[in-house]
């Protein structure tokens, strides 16, 4: 910027016909908001915050967008430098700050995950989503997965109800609403096919649990007994114990 | 930098200064007060920082084939594509989308470079809304949704064909429509092809300024939409709409506009249309036509793009002939 021409109050105002190159004020700002996005997805890249948006699937997309975002950077300063340089206007800078405000969200809040204010109006798995087959519940170690895929087939929520009275293990957040009992709550997972926004609900109820220990979207695992009751799935709690979130908060489809 | 014309009154350093350090203060407000503590505004914040952080790499994708198109791609090239005969030209555009395996997001920058660039408008356009519908990974994608299904293949084939049977529409009623009544003017690059230029610019300076440009014309856009989109997706109940689920014709159209205001990626919203069991497949196969090509980020992306009357005819007939064909298929498998 140091070659910036003000006149008249302005930034970058050019005289007219001018053939020395100098800074364009204009693309000098979208230079800024290129570099900003760049560094948020390095941000997020490098900090793992990805994990908190995107599923398995999706999160190729992350160091991507921050290379080519650095690229399109160092290009778009490269190539800023004009025998025609343009002023920024009062319009252009509230286009700067608009795209930058998303920036200072995404990298200058702390870290959180969709918690249980969402589980209430989000719609339940489809079963068709998960891999998990009859077979898979039948047999092996029971995941939250297999039992949110149990209960939306026929077949695979008889293949679970062969199931009760193991004892399962499963990690998740603290959900209540309004009919939870004080001894109970709902362990939830969100489970994700692109991003936090195409989430859906997988959950069961955690009976037997000491009231007042734990609070909403605290992360916790549950040791128990299964029961599945229809397309309910009940844990009879033996151990719930306070865990940190984990690297990725949501289950992938 | 793009911006609507003209050009607004130059601010001065200090103005600037003061800006920045405005944004720096909010960015240890928003560290030391955390607003993420209240529920509502945590979902809100998780569900626009997802939307934003899975579509503006599509939106820089689409930047980056648009520039290569605006840079390497001869004027005239694409006009040959014009002398096909009529009849085949939209359902070529259509089917050109199964080379571009890219969200909605990204389409919108390409379509806007091919259609200055020389491809007819109406073949841009039908091009822009049948690539995120028909395009491999969201065939693969709408497959494993609904593979266990009964109506796995008339979701599938249902959503390939309706997406390109309404893509062709739109186009169709585009008909002749030329580059400038369909676009709104970029003054950005108007104001590079009107530079009294001493010797012509390089071509990599060309391609990082188109680049940078698409990129921060359709961002403003999508992060208005994101804005909305998260909204609606942060108060919205799923459960506020399957009371009307049985009802044949309202539940189409209630499933055409929860898609609009959901504003989900063409790639994962066939997981999200599957888990809506109470709904038929008729209004399933809705959601899955009509949304990617028109919801709330979408049409923000649109609204900057085009001209006013293009946009209402888009939103007219991709719903119209949803509506009309998601009916049909209807009656036709009961």
């Amino acid at each position: 910027m140091s070659e910036t021409v003000v006149e008249h109050g302005g930034i970058g105002v050019r005289s007219a016909h001018s053939t020395r190159q100098r800074w364009s004020a204009v693309r000098v700002a979208g230079a800024v908001v290129l570099g900003a996005w760049a560094a948020a997805f390095w941000f997020l890249l490098v900090t793992g915050r990805d994990a908190l948006y995107l599923s398995t699937r999706t999160e190729w997309v992350v160091p991507v967008a921050a290379v080519l975002l650095s690229a399109a950077t160092l290009g778009r300063l490269a190539s800023a430098r004009s025998s025609h340089p343009e002023p920024l206007g009062r319009r252009e800078l509230g286009v700067v700050v608009a795209m930058i405000v998303p920036v200072l969200v995404l990298t200058a809040l702390p870290a959180t995950t969709l918690g249980s204010y969402s589980a209430g109006t989000r719609a339940p798995v489809s079963g068709s989503r998960f891999s998990a087959t009859p077979g898979d519940v039948a047999t092996g170690e029971l995941s939250l997965v297999d039992v949110a895929a149990a209960q939306t087939t026929p077949e695979a929520e008889r293949a679970l109800a062969g199931r009760a009275g193991e004892t399962v293990t499963f990690v998740g957040f603290v959900a209540r609403y309004g009919s939870t009992l004080a001894d109970e709550f709902m362990l939830t997972r969100y489970v994700v096919s692109c991003c936090v926004a195409d989430a859906t609900v997988a959950s069961v109820r955690v009976v037997n649990v000491t009231p007042g220990r734990f609070d909403e979207n605290d992360w916790v695992e549950v040791t128990g007994t299964i029961y599945p009751i229809g397309r309910e799935v009940i844990v009879d709690a033996t151990s719930v114990g306070a865990v940190p979130r984990p690297d990725r908060p949501y289950l992938s489809a | 930098m793009s911006l609507a014309a003209p050009r607004s009154r130059p601010v001065t350093t200090r103005t600037v200064l003061l800006v920045a350090a405005a944004l720096v203060l909010a960015a240890i407000s928003l560290r030391a007060l955390d607003p993420q503590r209240v529920a509502w505004i945590r979902s809100y914040i998780v569900i626009f920082g997802s939307l934003l952080v899975q579509a503006l790499p599509f939106v820089t994708l689409g930047a980056l084939a648009a520039a290569l198109v605006e840079v390497f791609v001869p004027i005239g090239t694409l006009e040959r594509l014009g002398r096909l005969p009529r009849p085949l030209q939209l359902p070529a555009a259509a089917l050109a989308g199964l080379a571009f395996p890219i969200c909605e997001c990204g389409s919108v920058p390409v379509a806007r470079r091919l259609a200055q660039r020389g491809l007819k408008p109406s073949a841009a356009v039908t091009f822009m809304l049948a690539a995120p519908v028909v395009n491999p990974v969201v065939i693969a994608s709408t497959f494993v949704a609904y593979r266990a299904r009964p109506s796995t293949w008339t979701m599938v084939g249902g959503r390939f064909a309706l997406g390109m049977l309404v893509a062709i529409a739109v186009g169709w009623v585009i008909g002749n429509r030329s580059v400038d009544e369909l676009l709104k003017p970029n003054p950005e690059d108007v104001h590079e092809r009107h530079l009294p230029v001493e010797r012509p610019e390089a071509r990599w300076r060309r391609f990082f300024s188109h680049l940078g440009n698409d990129f921060l014309f359709m961002g403003r856009y999508l992060i208005l939409g994101v804005t909305i989109a998260a909204a609606i997706q942060t108060f919205l109940p799923a459960s506020a709409l399957t009371s009307v689920a049985g009802v044949p014709v309202v539940s189409i159209v209630v499933m055409m506009v929860l898609a609009a205001a959901l504003s989900l990626c063409s790639e994962s919203d066939a997981f999200v249309a599957a888990s809506f069991v109470q709904f038929g497949p008729a209004a399933q196969l809705a959601f899955l036509v009509s949304g990617p090509m028109v919801d709330t980020k979408l049409l923000t992306l649109y609204a900057g793009t085009f001209r006013r009357g293009f946009v209402r005819a888009v939103v007219a007939v991709v719903f119209v002939t949803t509506l009309v064909s998601t009916l049909w298929l209807g009656v036709i498998t009961g």
